[in-house]
């Protein structure tokens, strides 16, 4: 087949469908990964071929029969090397492509993951192709899986809509209301719009009925939706917050070097990316820093992120210990001098990420276990996002527990709230300033690790949380890491809220003189209208509570 | 008639003795791209394919027998900065021919420059269109040889539902509006076309499409957004995000179960050269189209991409990258530029302005790396379209080809 002319090709694939020979699989997939060649010895018949790796692999890689996976020798009995001459790749198009995942899905029906079922149900689903149906139907009897069932049921209604016996449909119509089907909103407006053409009463009432359910189904959806999403942004800003927390709010370092700190922890992830996988060489200030991979694969390479979060915490925290020695120590009474310093030093460290790493940003990848979801009655909990979360709540937890339940915590207190008293009781405090700035910029770096899995990592990582950093500290109050927690979660919280909700109120805001309608025009662009209202919010809740949701006492007013 | 034949080849013959007697005489050339700053990553590229394709020129004879002189200056992502820097470039450096600028916005920055002092420019970046300056010659592609032909491929793939995602600027706005007309137009119901609108008071459209920031990087609410559209099928998401934004974009996208087979995003912004720092094997499927590839199959490709890399194995100018490096359309325009330019020279006989306008307007021809080029009345260029699929290895798999697409800039309002 694989020699033939593509209409021909097409022809011989319309036969194998309903073939569930796995054979079919392995070969398609050899196929669309451009493996598969034909080998043409003038005057002789063709010879399919599949060779490992592709065109690229040529100088290396030996052919094999397509049909007895024998490897492709000539008269003399050596192997044939395959060249660019003697090797004519075949080619697929979108045509055939589509017709082979027509096969695929179908083999797929009978596959033994739940997910690859799901996926293969619904594309016959949205298909609505009459013929498939009893295939559907067969396949109902025997499914176990819930999800998969409802998704054969929800399959098996979209179908029914195309008969033409509309008893049937109007069954139909009534089942994808039953089961909130989200996707066949599409399907039941036609069938709407048709009905009301017709005027077939009963039927404009079942689709109306169904598509209120549907519509009702979808408003929980939203709402949980938000709420999930709110907190996921809340963790996110709470995590890059909660070493600024404890630099800017306990110490009093206004630290514009902590975004900086973050993308420390981001390419500290990157680094134990390339040690568990194939070894780094990075240029650092002329020399180059050669480091071994482990060569690591599977699960055991996708095992790096675990190792790069303690990683990412020590880096981190060494690079602020450094920077606390070297510069911050000197500047503890002069806020505004340690302002100007520590936004040179986030310049510096900014410019040494791309001398070592490059301009362009780098590729982490998502290991397997961080890049699923969940999906319960249409809502979907994304594996990252729930991690986020439960890592955020460990953090705070971690945070607490050793500012008041160890004895080091016992004098980061003492040493905050007044270093002098703190300093003639005994209290080296110049060691605690040092460890707690290393604390602060070691849970930074934590942050990084985290980011690496939902955004860039790039020299300029750090300046896009530098701002919203420095707001959920001021919101919370400075000095207090309770208030953080709060106002991370409320400024997540609320910012989400809008982005959702906020189009949908869009029409309302036309009462407002002069800029109704700006504003209605502005509320559409939600995300970042929703930025600018929650700015707007955070300003006048400064101005009623200027020292942010808990004012504390701390070193940093007194001095 | 014959008197002009005559005084043309009078002329040629002239200058071709000028030349021969001053063989060591040079002409330059400006190269107006940012070294520095955010789009130092895009553009240092285009600086290096022109000064190979400038190298190639002068080991060839050079132009009319003058060797080109490069003129570098960096405009450093500042986009008021490179208007004076366009200025010292026709002023004080009187160059004959400029090839430059990336942005938007940096391009409408120096028009006014270029116009005042009859310079000319070759663009190369694919733009929004609704702009045809004389002092301008865009090699780039124009809305309708690459937006309206992804959108006539999804449209045969059978595709019906649409979401507009872009980043808060001209170019993609610009685009979006004439994608929204010409997806009306196909007979696409307006409530298939996702993302919002934004009206005036009279209620027509202004901006069709959902837009972030540049930067951007919460896009869950997006992605669900998105996730609810596809869920009846047969969708597609049609993105101008731009660089950066795209990882936290295509980060949720996976996360929440979307794939190429499900909800495929053909994205206008993402060629080779971007995808050097985008989690590639995530993006494994999605749809880009250009008017280059480097994945094209042709002797001419790959002897441009051979050729540029040893090139770059030997050359020594600062801030080369030469690890890792990949070839892309705004590449392959920039330096089809540098060839036509030359062409319009030689047919014209001399490097005045006007005369070579005068050349690059009568459809001169170019067998570039993509396949020919040809320039048109309207400064803009024929040339071939390819749609392509993205691979692991962060090259794409040609797909479809669009023969001969004619550069058409002023397209609001004409699909109706």
């Amino acid at each position: 087949m694989l020699a033939a002319k593509d209409t021909q090709k097409q022809e011989i694939l319309g036969t194998l469908v309903g073939q569930g020979d796995p054979v079919i699989r392995d070969l398609f997939d050899a196929w669309k990964r451009d493996e598969l060649f034909v080998y043409k010895p003038e005057g002789d018949e063709a010879v399919p071929v599949q060779i490992a790796g592709g065109r690229d692999a040529f100088e290396t890689a030996q052919a094999f029969r397509v049909s007895d996976e024998s490897l492709l020798v000539g008269e003399d009995g050596g192997a044939i090397e395959p060249t660019r001459d003697n090797m004519d790749r075949v080619r697929h198009n979108n045509r055939l492509r589509r017709a082979m995942k027509e096969i695929l899905d179908l083999i797929d029906l009978s596959s033994p993951t739940a997910s690859t079922r799901l996926q293969a149900v619904q594309t016959l689903g949205f298909s609505r192709d009459l013929t498939k149906l009893p295939v559907l139907q067969a396949l109902l009897e025997v499914e176990e899986n819930t999800g998969v069932h409802q998704a054969i049921r929800q399959a098996i209604a979209l179908v029914q809509l195309n008969q033409d016996d509309r008893d049937v449909r109007l069954a139909a119509v009534k089942e994808l209301g039953d089961i909130h089907s989200l996707s066949s909103t599409d399907a039941l407006g036609a069938v709407l719009k048709n009905a009301t053409e017709l005027k077939d009463a009963e039927m404009i009432v079942a689709s109306n009925e169904a598509l209120v359910e549907i519509e009702r189904h979808r408003s929980v959806v939203d709402f949980v939706g938000t709420i999930f999403r709110g907190l996921s942004l809340g963790s996110i800003l709470l995590v890059v917050a909660l070493g600024l927390a404890i630099t800017f709010g306990l110490m009093g370092v206004i630290n514009m070097a902590h975004g900086e700190m973050i993308a420390v922890g981001a390419y500290t992830t990157y680094l134990m990316q390339n040690i568990f996988g194939a070894g780094i060489i990075v240029p650092a200030f002329g020399l180059s820093i050669g480091i071994p991979g482990m060569n690591l694969e599977g699960w055991a390479y996708e095992l790096y992120f675990v190792a790069a979060i303690p990683a990412s915490f020590l880096m981190a925290a060494l690079v602020g210990i450094a920077l606390e020695r070297g510069i911050i120590q000197f500047l503890y009474r002069r806020p505004l001098e340690s302002l100007l310093a520590t936004w040179g030093v986030s310049l510096v460290l900014q410019q040494v990420f791309k001398l070592m790493f490059g301009a362009n940003n780098v590729q982490v990848s998502s290991p397997a276990y961080l890049s699923g979801n969940w999906t319960v009655a249409d809502i979907v909990f994304g594996w990252n996002r729930v991690f986020v979360i439960g890592f955020a709540i460990l953090i705070v937890l971690g945070v607490w527990l050793a500012l008041n339940k160890t004895s080091l915590g016992l004098l980061i207190r003492a040493v905050m709230q007044n270093r002098g008293m703190a300093g003639f009781m005994g209290v080296r405090t110049t060691r605690v300033n040092m460890l707690t700035f290393g604390l602060g910029s070691g849970l930074a770096g934590l942050a990084g690790a985290f980011l690496s899995q939902i955004g860039n990592v790039g020299p300029s990582l750090g300046q896009a949380y530098i701002v919203d950093s420095f707001m959920v500290v001021v919101v919370g109050g400075v000095g207090n890491i309770a208030g953080t927690v709060i106002s991370a979660f409320g400024i997540g919280g609320i910012d989400q809220i809008l982005q959702q909700y906020l189009p949908a109120w869009a029409p309302s805001l036309g009462w407002v003189p002069f800029i109704g309608s700006f504003l209605q025009n502005l509320a559409q662009d939600s995300s970042v209208f929703g930025k600018i209202l929650v700015l707007a919010l955070i300003i006048l809740f400064l101005q009623w509570r200027p020292a942010g949701i808990f004012a504390t006492r701390g070193r940093s007013l007194e001095d | 008639m014959k008197f002009s034949k005559l005084l043309a080849t009078g002329t040629l013959s002239l200058a071709a003795l000028f030349s021969t007697v001053q063989a060591a005489e040079t002409v330059k050339v400006g190269v107006l791209h940012s070294l520095s700053g955010t789009m130092a990553i895009s553009e240092t590229s285009l600086r290096d394919v022109l000064i190979f394709a400038f190298d190639e020129i002068n080991a060839n004879g050079g132009v009319m027998g003058k060797m080109i002189e490069p003129v570098v200056v960096d405009g450093a992502s500042n986009w008021p900065l490179f208007a004076e820097k366009a200025k010292q470039l026709l002023e004080q450096d009187e160059v004959a021919v400029t090839f430059g600028c990336w942005t938007s916005v940096s391009r409408k920055s120096v028009l006014p420059v270029y116009e005042k002092n009859n310079g000319l420019l070759f663009y190369p970046v694919q733009y929004e269109g609704e702009e045809e300056s004389q002092n301008v010659f865009y090699t780039a592609e124009a809305v309708n040889q690459q937006a309206t032909p992804a959108v006539d491929y999804l449209i045969e793939q059978g595709y019906t539902k649409f979401y507009l995602l872009g980043t808060d600027y001209v170019y993609p706005q610009t685009t979006n509006l004439v994608l929204l007309e010409y997806l009306l137009s196909k007979g696409v119901p307006i409530e298939n076309i996702g993302g919002g609108f934004r009206r005036d008071e009279s209620g027509k459209v202004i901006s069709a499409g959902k837009y972030t920031g540049f930067g951007h990087t919460d896009y869950q609410q997006i992605i669900s957004e998105i996730k609810q559209f596809s869920a009846g099928g047969d969708t597609a998401v049609i993105s101008t995000l731009n660089g950066d934004t795209n990882v936290p974009f295509f980060k949720e996208y996976a996360a929440a179960g979307l794939s190429a087979e499900t909800c495929p995003v053909v994205s206008f912004s993402i060629s080779e050269d971007e995808f050097r720092g985008l989690p590639a094997d995530q993006l494994v499927g999605q749809l880009g189209c250009w008017t280059y590839f480097q994945s094209i199959e042709s002797d001419a490709n790959e002897e441009f991409v051979a050729n540029f890399k040893s090139w770059l194995a030997g050359s020594s100018l600062t801030g080369i990258v030469k690890e890792g490096r990949v070839t892309c359309s705004p590449m392959v325009l920039s330096y089809n530029g540098v060839y036509l330019w030359k062409a319009a020279v030689e047919k014209a006989g001399t490097f005045d302005v006007d005369a070579v306008r005068e050349a690059l307007k009568s459809g001169l021809s170019f067998d570039g790396p993509g396949g020919t080029v040809t320039t048109q009345p309207n400064m803009h260029l024929t040339k071939n379209v390819f749609i392509g699929e993205t691979k692991a290895n962060g090259q794409f798999e040609i797909l479809e080809e669009f023969e001969n697409v004619y550069g058409e800039p002023w397209l609001k309002g004409k699909f109706k």
